[in-house]
C-alpha cells in the first residue's frame, strides 16, 4: 500500500505578528514613564558655621509661615499671597529708590523661614511665587514673558546670551535659612 | 485592433510593513522610556509650582521620596524612600554617597536631589533632610512639583 504524503508548505503566519507588536507596544507605553524633572532648583547653602554678616534691615524681604500655614510678610500677617509677586518685584528693583525697599537688587535678598509644623506646600507656594516674580524680572530685561525665559536653552549661543543678559544684576538671592541665623542691623 | 482594458484595480494597501512600523514604535519607547520606579510604600502628593525648571542632564537627578507611609503599621509620620527603600534620616549621608559614587568622579559634585515630597510633609522634617544633604555637600535640590494652570 502506499500511502499518500501530502507536501507541507513551512510557512509562518505573519498576519499575527502586528497583533504581537501592538501588545508589546501598549505594555511598555502603559508601564513606563518618562523621566519627569521639572521642579523648582534651589541651592543650599554650604554646611559651615554661620558667619554674622550684617545685613541691613532695607535689604532683606522676610516671609515667615507659622505652624497654621498663615505668612507673615514684612511684618504684616497674611492669609494667601495675592499680590505677592508685584511686591517682590517693587522690593528688589525699588524704581522709586524707596528707603524701606532694597539698596539695588544685588543686595536684596528674599528669606523665607518657616516653622517646623508648617506644610511643605504653603512653602513651595511662597518660593514659587518668589522664584516667579525673578523670572518675570529677567524675562522682562530681555523682552520675554517669564515661562519664555525659563524655556531658554542655554546650549544654544543665541539663547545663552539672552539668558545671560537676563540675569545680569538681578542675582536670586532666596535665603531659606533659620532666620536667627541672620542678624539684621 | 482590439484594445485590452484592465479590469479590476487592486485598491487594498499593503499591511505587510505595519509590523515594521509598529516594531520601531516599540523600540523608540523602550529606548526613551524608564520603567516606573513607582513608590508603593508611601502617599505622595506633590505640590503644584509655576516657575518651573527642567534639567538638561536628566542621568545627575537622584530622586529621594518623603510621603506617608500606606501602611498603617509604618506609622503616620512622614518617611523617606530612595530607591524603594525605607532609609532613615541618618542613612541620608550614606545614600548621597553612594549616588556620588555611581556618578563618577566627573560628575558628582554636580549630583541634584530631587525631593519628590508631599505637600502635607511639615517644614521641620524637610529641613531636617536638607540639613542632612548639606552636611553630605548634596547642595542642588529640585522640589518636584506639578506645573499648575
Amino acid at each position: 500500500m502506499k500511502l499518500k504524503k501530502t507536501k507541507v508548505e513551512p510557512k509562518v503566519s505573519a498576519g499575527s505578528m502586528a497583533d504581537i507588536a501592538f501588545l508589546l507596544l501598549i505594555f511598555f507605553l502603559v508601564s513606563t514613564n518618562l523621566l519627569q524633572d521639572k521642579g523648582l532648583m534651589l541651592q543650599l547653602p554650604p554646611d559651615v558655621p554661620p558667619t554674622d554678616t550684617p545685613i541691613k534691615d532695607r535689604n532683606l524681604f522676610k516671609v515667615l509661615i507659622n505652624s497654621k500655614n498663615e505668612y507673615l510678610i514684612e511684618g504684616k500677617v497674611r492669609s494667601d499671597l495675592a499680590g505677592l509677586h508685584d511686591e517682590v518685584k517693587m522690593f528688589v528693583l525699588n524704581p522709586s529708590s524707596n528707603p524701606s525697599l532694597s539698596e539695588s537688587p544685588k543686595k536684596a535678598i528674599i528669606s523665607i523661614k518657616t516653622q517646623r509644623g508648617a506644610h511643605y506646600a504653603s512653602f513651595i507656594a511662597a518660593l514659587d511665587i518668589i522664584k516667579e516674580s525673578y523670572y518675570q524680572m529677567y524675562g522682562e530685561q530681555v523682552g520675554l514673558s517669564s515661562e519664555e525665559y525659563r524655556r531658554l536653552n542655554r546650549n544654544i549661543p543665541k539663547e545663552y546670551s539672552l539668558y545671560l543678559k537676563g540675569k545680569m544684576n538681578l542675582p536670586m538671592n532666596i535665603s531659606i535659612a533659620e532666620p536667627d541665623q541672620i542678624s539684621t542691623l | 485592433m482590439k484594445i485590452k482594458r484592465k479590469t479590476g484595480t487592486n485598491t487594498e494597501i499593503s499591511t505587510a510593513s505595519m509590523p515594521d512600523i509598529v516594531f520601531l514604535l516599540l523600540f523608540f519607547f523602550m529606548v526613551t522610556a524608564t520603567i516606573k520606579v513607582k513608590d508603593e510604600q508611601l502617599n505622595v502628593n506633590v505640590p503644584d509650582a509655576q516657575a518651573v525648571n527642567s534639567v538638561d542632564k536628566k542621568f545627575l537627578i537622584k530622586e529621594l521620596t518623603v510621603g506617608f507611609p500606606k501602611d498603617v503599621r509604618l506609622g503616620h509620620s512622614p518617611r523617606i524612600s530612595a530607591d524603594k527603600q525605607m532609609i532613615t534620616l541618618n542613612q541620608i549621608g550614606q545614600w548621597v554617597q553612594r549616588q556620588k559614587t555611581d556618578l563618577g568622579e566627573q560628575y558628582k559634585d554636580q549630583m541634584i536631589v530631587m525631593l519628590r515630597a508631599d505637600e502635607k510633609v511639615d517644614m521641620g522634617f524637610i529641613g531636617d533632610i536638607q540639613s542632612e544633604l548639606r552636611k553630605n555637600n548634596a547642595r542642588k535640590i529640585l522640589y518636584r512639583t506639578l506645573v499648575h494652570n
